[in-house]
């Protein structure tokens, strides 16, 4: 099938490269990289806010970036049902454009973190998980240094289904200590009522090749495999 | 500092008459004042090398001796050709005095200042590491405070800029409390095309010169003179001379500097670093043989009414100069345009070989090209320091604690403890290369994306070893290093060092520096490994305190992997394996962290390198590789066997059974076996059904391997054969004190 993603390079995002290897070079789907100003939406079946420090962070995590013309662009995806996914900084881009609901403040340590976790699929359904099943744990890392969850309305996220990922052990129990950053509610991704929007601050990107994880995983392929069934079902 | 007489004006420099009488002879007249303070920065030690550049000459031929050297020292950084059309670029420096007054700006701009010099070798930057030092933690806030802050500083800077930190090291010392040690590497990924395409020469005359990146301000004047002089306590007043970092603008300097190469229209790019402009237009021109017309209005400034001095002489960060070739000129600017980058044409090369600088209509500088480079050096005395002998008859004191107590206590050690704290800070993996990372091997090994090769790469040193005796502890760097990426499966490939040792002009100072590069030189050319670059960090001297550092000449080793299949890495593994140790225990208890941990003590013999013996350890290990025999390694390292075996265990929290009969000399004590420092030893894992493989092949090799214990399911490390009673030590224990030491001293 011929489709193509778009992966969107903000001044200082960082992760783009790491997405753009994993699609062309992992899964093998067309996937251009397209500078913020540049991006037009109509040549895009689906797009990607990679991880990063979009405009260095200043200000505050993804607030700048979510002023950006790629933002309105992505947008018009959001409205017609195209995914439209967000990777850590991609994710804070995407609550600072208020595309998902909540908002991620400083972790609780007030310390960057980069480790590897354990992620509970808790919605399958979705552009980025309907690949995977409901209460998979997922190994998969962490970078960030703003990457606590809140929202005001849990209740409402948790009737609309719209929590996609949280902490939990490898066992796939919710306990503090699976926490890494003080998130409510071991949240770890969330997505819009459409389930076409999703973000979440784990690095899929960084977990699809066995030579990169500690127990030779590749369940970061899942999610990017995920998002070409998605787009596959969509245009067939 | 000298007073000189500049237009009936009487000025402070920091070089010396003679110096100054040079500059005149330079010129044929005497300097102005722009003139003079351009001198006086390039001339500094830390940009002229006036004291190390007659000692450094041993290290100059790499590129003559070696083929796959693509550059050697001298320049931005080395680069080694490393096969499949890749080349590979790193460097190593310091950025000491401006932390030890500012821990957080001086930091980041530590790493900001090795990113721009990989960079200028046309290659993207893949890889951080940071060998940090410090006062000890327990019980001082400053050196706390330091420790938080440098950590910070680094971990801000390298993560938004995308590049991982990959690996570094952690000593904590009381020489280190005022005058902390930063250290910075960096390492560059790119095609030989790449590096080819931008030297740091502007060599052909009529091409533009082009200021790009952030504005230039009034910080960081003279940082380099102040790096040139020993730290006091009037240094807290040269905080303004502590450049302040910009990620942000770094990263989009990198993206567009990278874009610009590929369209083929840059000749030449340097790098605004130590001496700013001065420096910058000076080396592109010096070096290339031209010279160039440069107006000083065109520079962007980041305030009104900066003078020309301040103008050539500002370090402010984020800054590159490129030559580029009249034809591209629209070209690269379109690039620097789309990343919405500053920039400004400042300037034309010609084939005058003068620098002459205009401040609108008036010459204000008039300097031949290479007159900045031309230096004079200064041959400096060395004397071997009296308390040395002292220090090196010192005996071990009489046990009073267990051996087991003693273990507990060097694994919670400061010096020897997880540095999971630190690296937790950093972003270890973006860039989808880290195979082996941090806490999981002695090196940290990146892919190299589309092939099967890997980098290994390690950085270190003991300084506590080198204060006894800097030649045999340079080499026992060496080794160390060596060891380290040889541990993980990699062939050591070139050396990049910084030197980092207190003022060249008192001769004890100076006898460590030359002891310590005639030990690398000697141990590089025997064992055939490249020294590619180096830096210097003179004056780290604590003028408050009166004490000078430890001296300590930071290595760096990077080395290749060929194959997946042939990366080790440190955990044990399998219960029922064996383990050996490979090479010689010696009583050199000198300078361990023993001796200062339980004695508080400095002194006694250190290690010494036999490099005979280090040769064919290292290829019996490859022998071993080659045959797939190798399940774990890990090089003995502080602390000593008991430590290193420990280290190994923690991980899957798997116990051995050691047994120490007839594994060491009758004359070693218990004590000394099992915390010497020897160097040039390592612990391997392997399969039982190997074992007499692994004996006949060491005999075929002459080595010293001794089967020493067996893995098992029980998280515990029993240790029968010594001299006193059996040894049970708890592995959950070990790794609870391990892991807590840094967290329980930074985070209260």
């Amino acid at each position: 099938m011929n489709f193509k993603i778009a992966v969107i390079q903000f001044p200082a995002a960082n992760c783009d490269l790491d997405a753009i290897h994993v699609l062309n070079d992992v899964i093998n789907v067309k996937a251009d990289l397209v500078w913020h100003n540049h991006f037009k939406e109509s040549k895009y079946d689906g797009v990607i806010l990679p991880g990063g420090f979009a405009f260095g962070d200043y200000l505050r995590a993804g607030i700048i970036a979510a002023h950006s013309p790629a933002i309105d662009e992505a947008k018009i995806m959001l409205k017609d049902g195209r995914p439209v996914i967000g990777i850590c900084n991609g994710f804070q881009i995407l609550t600072e454009a208020q595309f998902l609901p909540g908002a991620l403040l400083r972790n609780e340590s007030l310390k960057f973190v980069c480790k590897w976790v354990n992620l509970k699929v808790e919605n399958n359904k979705t552009a980025c998980t309907n690949k995977m099943n409901e209460g998979d744990v997922l190994a998969i890392p962490i970078a960030h240094g703003e990457g606590r969850y809140y929202t005001d309305n849990l209740e409402e996220l948790e009737k609309n289904n719209q929590i996609v990922f949280r902490y939990s052990t490898e066992q796939g129990d919710l306990t503090k200590n699976a926490n890494p950053n003080g998130s409510l509610d071991n949240i770890a991704g969330v997505c819009n009522l459409e389930q076409n929007c999703i973000g979440l601050m784990p690095h899929p990107e960084r977990a699809s090749e066995a030579i990169l994880s500690p127990k030779r995983t590749e369940h970061g392929k899942l999610f990017f495999e995920s998002i070409v069934e998605f787009i596959t079902r969509r245009l067939s | 500092m000298t007073k000189v007489n500049v237009n009936g004006k009487e000025v402070d420099v920091e070089m010396i008459n003679e110096e100054y009488e040079k500059v005149k002879d330079l010129l044929n007249r005497d300097p102005n004042i722009t003139e003079l303070g351009m001198f006086d920065v390039m001339w500094s030690e830390h940009c002229s090398y006036k004291s190390s550049r007659p000692k450094l000459k041993l290290f100059e031929d790499a590129e003559e001796n070696y083929d796959y050297v693509l550059a050697g020292p001298g320049q931005d950084a080395g680069v080694i050709d490393i096969g499949d059309g890749y080349a590979l670029a790193f460097r190593i420096e310091s950025h000491n005095h401006p932390s030890a007054i500012e821990p957080y700006h001086g930091a980041a701009t530590g790493i900001g200042g090795i990113i721009r010099d990989i960079l200028c070798m046309g290659v993207r930057p893949i890889a951080l590491l940071d060998p940090l030092r410090f006062g000890r933690l327990k019980d001082n806030s400053h050196s706390q405070w330091l420790f938080k802050y440098v950590v910070k500083g680094i971990a801000d800077y390298g993560n938004c800029t995308g590049i991982p930190t990959i690996g570094g090291e952690v000593e904590f010392d009381d020489s280190f409390e005022n005058n902390c040690l930063v250290n910075v590497a960096c390492i560059g990924l790119g095609t030989i095309d790449d590096f080819k395409h931008a030297p740091s020469r502007a060599y052909n005359p009529g091409d533009y010169v082009i200021l790009m990146g952030g504005s230039t301000g009034r910080d960081g004047i003279h940082g380099v003179t102040f790096a040139s002089r020993t730290l006091t306590e009037m240094s807290e007043a040269d905080r303004p001379a502590v450049q302040i970092g910009d990620p942000f603008t770094k990263k989009m300097i990198i993206e567009s500097t990278l874009e610009a190469i590929k369209t083929g229209y840059v000749r030449g790019l340097k790098d605004l670093g130590g001496g700013g402009l001065t420096c910058a237009t000076s080396e592109l021109t010096g070096d290339g043989n031209t010279g160039a017309d440069v107006d000083l209005r065109k520079v962007f400034t980041r305030e009104p009414g900066m003078n020309s001095y301040e103008i050539m002489l500002s370090e402010s960060q984020e800054r590159m100069a490129f030559i580029v070739k009249p034809e591209g000129l629209g070209t690269v600017l379109d690039v620097f345009k789309k990343y919405e980058m500053a920039f400004a044409v400042i300037g034309r090369t010609n084939d005058s070989k003068v620098l002459k600088v205009f401040d609108n209509e008036n010459l204000v500088v008039n300097i031949p090209s290479k007159a900045l480079s031309e230096s004079p050096t200064f041959r400096r005395e060395e004397k071997r320091p009296d308390y040395l002998d002292h220090l090196l008859s010192q005996q071990t004191p009489i046990l009073t604690l267990g051996l087991d107590e003693i273990i507990y206590k060097l694994i919670a050690s400061e010096n020897i403890c997880s540095k999971e704290w630190v690296y937790r800070q950093y972003d270890h993996e973006v860039g989808v290369r880290s195979v082996v990372k941090c806490g999981e091997g002695d090196s940290g090994v990146l892919r190299i994306i589309g092939t099967d090769k890997f980098i290994s790469a390690s950085v270190g040193v003991n300084s506590k070893h080198c204060f006894l005796d800097p030649y045999q502890g340079a080499k026992g760097g060496l080794v160390e290093v060596c060891g380290n990426v040889i541990a993980n499966g990699a062939k050591p490939m070139a050396m990049v060092n910084c030197c980092n040792f207190g003022n060249p002009e008192i001769p004890e100072s100076f006898w460590y520096f030359s002891k310590a590069v005639d030990g690398m030189n000697d141990f590089c050319r025997k064992l055939r490994i490249p020294i590619v670059g180096g830096n210097v960090s003179f004056y780290n001297e604590d003028e408050v305190t009166k004490t000078a550092i430890k001296a300590t000449p930071e290595i760096m080793i990077v080395g290749i992997i060929k194959g997946k299949e042939n990366i080790i890495t440190l955990p044990f593994k399998n219960s029922g394996d064996d383990i050996f140790l490979i090479g010689e225990t010696k009583a050199e208890l000198g300078g361990s962290e023993y001796h200062s941990v339980i004695y508080d003590i400095e002194g006694g013999t250190p290690p010494a390198v036999n490099e005979d013996k280090i040769e064919i350890t290292w290829d019996f290990l490859f022998e071993l590789y080659n045959r797939n025999l190798v399940n774990a390694n890990h090089d003995v390292n502080k602390g000593g066997l008991v430590i290193t075996i420990a280290e190994m265990c923690l991980k899957n929290k798997l116990g051995v059974i050691l047994d120490f009969s007839d594994c060491y000399e009758k004359e070693l004590r218990d004590d000394e076996f099992l915390f010497s420092e020897s160097v040039g030893r390592f612990i391997i894992e392997t399969n039982p059904k190997d074992r007499d493989l692994i004996f006949d092949l060491a005999a075929k090799f002459k080595i010293n391997i001794k089967r020493i214990g067996i893995l098992s399911e029980n998280p515990e490390i029993t240790i029968s054969g010594l001299k006193s009673k059996q040894l049970k030590l708890d592995i959950d224990k070990m790794k609870q004190l391990y892991d807590s030491t840094i967290p329980s001293l930074m985070e209260t």
